[in-house]
């Protein structure tokens, strides 16, 4: 379910490298507490990110939260198909849901937040 | 919590159980946008059997609850129904109620689940023949476009010529059930009180035709408040008289009712903060709690109620706003981050079917 390519936090983000450039955006457990995600706000490209510091926010017809980003870096791109089509966070949260990119980033960072197997054991310990 | 005679229906549709008021409800089925978007084109079937019922019988107790009721009970006529409240010694509204006059001399009222028990001992401790009737009673409304055929094509023939806002006592597989053409959504609508036992049976009936779906308190919300409708409890509680809640025009200032000295004095004074539709740019959402800022960044009032709208496809609510800040297009901001919203008018969504 949760991707093994990816990294997690435990504010459900998710962080995919590929080439010096990673992609962020919410886990299908964000989404699926959230329900329909109904708004996205994105940071500006070029933007500094700093990790644990909010840079965006995604609200739903329930519940309105920030997102964080999972290590420093510095954007370099923004999904802006979520603009019109914010739903795309449900659709596919790993994929066409994707929030933004990151460059500049310590690859060691990553490394050290939770991965696929580690995050689930995390969310069972939510659900308990 | 309690549970409605449908609980066992809704775990079967993997509903989302959450507590309203003590009671175990389906919040969602398929998802709210997906509940709301068919409500407004097709029909949707909602489970609302944690609301309160009441029969009045005899000139005693009508004219008992007439004196209780800001309606003019007197100029409800037979067949007909209306929209009022029911206030504390203040003029602070206890809770909303709708009254239906079945009969010269009996009156069937509907109220809400949130302050059941004292609407409940207000009601029953009327003179003449009034009974409780909630806990026996199952509510199930049928709202949308297509909910006329819906209701047709399980044998409700009433539903072909009821006017809007008229409720009949009609036979329905054997039993007496009461129809009324009401609603919260908006739409072209029924709502269906039955026996708990029938409640199954009729449930299953309407999820069996093509044109619906079952619908939770999700889409009810956001319908609602694209429809301009108030939310009782959350959009006015005993805090709020109704003139605040923007109900005057349901008060019967010919009629007697507690709090009616409140509510004169009250508009006398004026000056008054009222509840008034808002609505965003965007699709971002005003919330309940935020606090409403005027145009030179003054707190003035606050926001009740909030959701993105689906159908509408922009934030949409209420707020209490000074009643110079509240004509429709009147800039303001709200929330922590001062989001941008405008005063609005009811309804937000201009295309609902509720008088089709």
């Amino acid at each position: 379910m949760n991707p093994t390519t990816c990294r997690y936090t435990k504010d459900h983000e998710w962080i995919r490298g590929d080439n010096g450039v990673y992609t962020v955006g919410i886990t299908n457990h964000a989404q699926e507490l959230l329900g329909d995600i109904t708004y996205v706000e994105l940071p500006e490209v070029g933007a500094d990110a700093q990790v644990g510091a909010p840079v965006g926010a995604v609200e739903s017809v329930k519940a309105a939260s920030d997102v964080y980003s999972p290590v420093t870096g510095q954007v370099a791109a923004v999904n802006e198909a979520l603009e019109d089509q914010p739903e795309l966070v449900n659709q596919s949260p790993y994929d066409n849901g994707w929030f933004f990119k990151l460059e500049g980033v310590d690859a060691s960072e990553v490394e050290a937040l939770m991965d696929a197997a580690a995050y689930e054991a995390y969310l069972e310990d939510l659900d308990e | 919590m309690r549970q409605t005679p449908l609980h066992e229906e809704h775990k079967a549709l993997n509903a989302k159980i959450v507590d309203f008021h003590g009671w175990a409800m389906p919040l969602q089925y398929a998802g709210i946008v997906d509940e709301h978007k068919h409500t407004r084109a097709k029909a949707a079937v909602f489970d609302c059997s944690h609301m309160g019922e009441f029969i009045l019988k005899g000139a005693e107790a009508v004219a008992g609850y007439d004196a209780l009721v800001i309606s003019d009970v007197g100029k409800i006529r037979t067949g007909r129904s209306r929209y009022g409240a029911i206030l504390n010694p203040n003029g602070g509204i206890i809770d909303d109620a709708i009254t239906f006059r079945m009969s010269e001399e009996e009156l069937y009222v509907v109220t809400n689940a949130g302050t059941l028990e004292q609407i409940s001992a207000l009601l029953t401790a009327l003179p003449g023949d009034v009974r409780d009737v909630s806990a026996e009673t199952a509510k199930i409304d049928v709202q949308g476009p297509q909910a006329r055929e819906t209701l047709l094509a399980i044998g409700m023939d009433a539903a072909a010529d009821m006017r809007y806002f008229s409720q009949r006592r009609i036979q329905w597989q054997g039993e007496e059930i009461l129809l009324s053409r009401t609603g919260y959504t908006g739409e072209l609508g029924f709502e269906i009180y039955v026996s708990n036992e029938r409640a199954v049976p009729l449930w299953r009936a309407l999820l069996d035709l093509a044109p619906t779906a079952p619908a939770g308190l999700g889409a009810r919300d956001t319908l609602r408040m694209e429809a301009g409708y108030p939310l009782s409890g959350q959009d006015f509680d005993e805090n709020r008289t109704p003139l605040e809640a923007n109900m005057e025009m349901f008060v019967g200032w010919d009629s007697e009712f507690p709090g009616k000295d409140r509510l004169l004095k009250q508009k006398e004074a004026g000056g008054y903060s009222m509840l008034t539709p808002i609505r965003t740019p965007d699709r971002r959402a005003p919330r309940r709690g935020f606090e409403v800022y005027g145009a030179n960044g003054e707190a003035i009032g606050e926001v009740t109620s909030g959701s993105f709208g689906p159908s509408v496809g922009h934030g949409a609510g209420f707020a209490y706003l000074p009643q110079d800040c509240r004509a429709p297009g009147t800039q303001l901001t709200a929330g922590p981050r001062r989001l941008p919203i405008e005063a609005a008018e009811a309804p937000l969504y201009k295309q609902g079917t509720v008088r089709n």
